[in-house]
């Protein structure tokens, strides 16, 4: 890898060190563990690695890879949808609790409606979501991912909730149905 | 903004982080946790050492160009790669500086200030006598097996001296292949870094030189040197 004494910028491997992993976690978060978060993670790092030249010494990297996986993520959504695949969830995700059968299934079921919901949520409240809760960015940070302001990328956070109770509270009728 | 942080319930409010204290048990607050906390350690490893390796290859084809003025031959454009100086020229433009580096193939090529400026100042203060010698490391990749051998040769001949064409074809181990060595010579990448004006004809006179005022340029060079 290259060193970067000059311009007062990390080596750019020191970011792929440090972030590398949440990013993951994030794709994998974003793709709902399909496949594909392998190459839209190298994807990610080609693109930042290709415009690292361009961003400022005192930027937030954290918030500029995120924005970064979050267009990949985008682009990757769109040619999933043109492609009109189906969308891949990783398997043994459903860790339901208590061991009674019927208890199992139905807390599979009640994962497999919200998975659907949070799927079906706005792209930036769904993003906004993820980016606080399980990313742990500040909303200022959430705020340069999605560009907005930090009060508007807390609004997309409480409206994904409230979204997604509202479609679960419709939903509620129907769950004895799957 | 202020009557939607007021109408979260103290329980998404915590969630949300406008307030301290422990989440209380929430269905769908504990659902998007079972759909989001769990990671496949083993895929992630995978992916990062797979991203370093894409990084890796794609390092070694990037080219890092700027330019610079300097003493004695003007406009300088420079290219880095990953290795070091890989290409130098003066007198020529942007644009003919840009087709040369993308005729070398397999290169990403950007403009990028800051990581050349510091090669550019050495060149710029040795120039202008300040230094005694241009201490960067030189990417002889570009070049065929002959010109790293005549060029590599070239490196080694001291600031202040100069040899001959045919002395240099002596010390690559091809006496007979003088007129190929000033060939290698007159297509040197990096002048000046590679001092290609500290070779000079057989009966002393400067012989030729590519770069742009030709001999007046490499007398100029052989002069700061004390050479001449």
């Amino acid at each position: 890898m290259t060193t970067n004494t000059a311009s007062n910028k990390p080596d750019f491997a020191q970011l792929v060190d440090q972030f590398g992993r949440e990013i993951f976690a994030y794709l994998f978060r974003q793709l709902a563990g399909a496949v594909e978060t392998e190459d839209c993670l190298q994807e990610t790092f080609l693109r930042a690695f290709r415009a690292y030249h361009r961003i400022k010494p005192d930027s937030n990297y954290r918030a500029w890879l995120y924005a970064i996986a979050t267009n990949v993520a985008r682009t990757h959504f769109r040619q999933r949808q043109r492609q009109g695949a189906h969308e891949r969830p990783l398997e043994n995700r459903d860790q339901a609790e208590g061991s009674e059968p019927a208890k199992i299934v139905e807390s599979k079921l009640e994962l497999a409606r919200v998975r659907r919901a949070v799927q079906s949520l706005p792209e930036k409240q769904r993003t906004a979501l993820i980016l606080r809760k399980y990313q742990e960015l500040s909303y200022a940070e959430i705020g340069e991912v999605i560009a907005c302001s930090p009060d508007s990328a807390r609004a997309n956070v409480y409206q994904a909730l409230r979204s997604l109770r509202s479609v679960l509270d419709v939903e509620g009728m129907e769950v004895g149905n799957g | 903004m202020d009557n939607l942080r007021r109408s979260a319930s103290s329980e998404e409010a915590r969630w949300l982080g406008d307030e301290e204290g422990e989440l209380q048990r929430d269905e769908l607050l504990s659902a998007l946790d079972q759909i989001y906390l769990a990671q496949p350690a083993a895929r992630v490893e995978a992916a990062l050492e797979k991203t370093a390796l894409t990084l890796e290859a794609e390092s070694g084809r990037m080219l890092y160009y700027d330019e610079a003025d300097a003493p004695l031959v003007g406009k300088l454009f420079l290219a880095l790669s990953s290795a070091g100086l890989y290409a130098l020229t003066f007198g020529g433009s942007e644009a003919a500086f840009l087709e040369r580096l993308e005729r070398s193939g397999r290169r990403t090529v950007i403009r990028d200030p800051g990581r050349v400026r510091p090669v550019a100042e050495k060149i710029q203060r040795y120039l202008a006598g300040v230094l005694s010698s241009i201490d960067v490391p030189v990417d002889m990749s570009g070049m065929t097996d002959f010109q790293r051998k005549v060029l590599g040769a070239v490196r080694g001949v001291p600031r202040g001296e100069y040899v001959t064409y045919g002395e240099l074809a002596q010390r690559i181990g091809r006496p007979r292949a003088a007129r190929a060595v000033g060939r290698a010579l007159g297509s040197n990448p990096i002048p000046i870094v590679i001092p290609c004006h500290r070779v000079l004809a057989a009966d002393g006179s400067l012989g030729g030189y590519s770069g742009r005022g030709g001999v007046r340029t490499k007398r100029a060079l052989l002069h700061l040197e004390g050479a001449l």
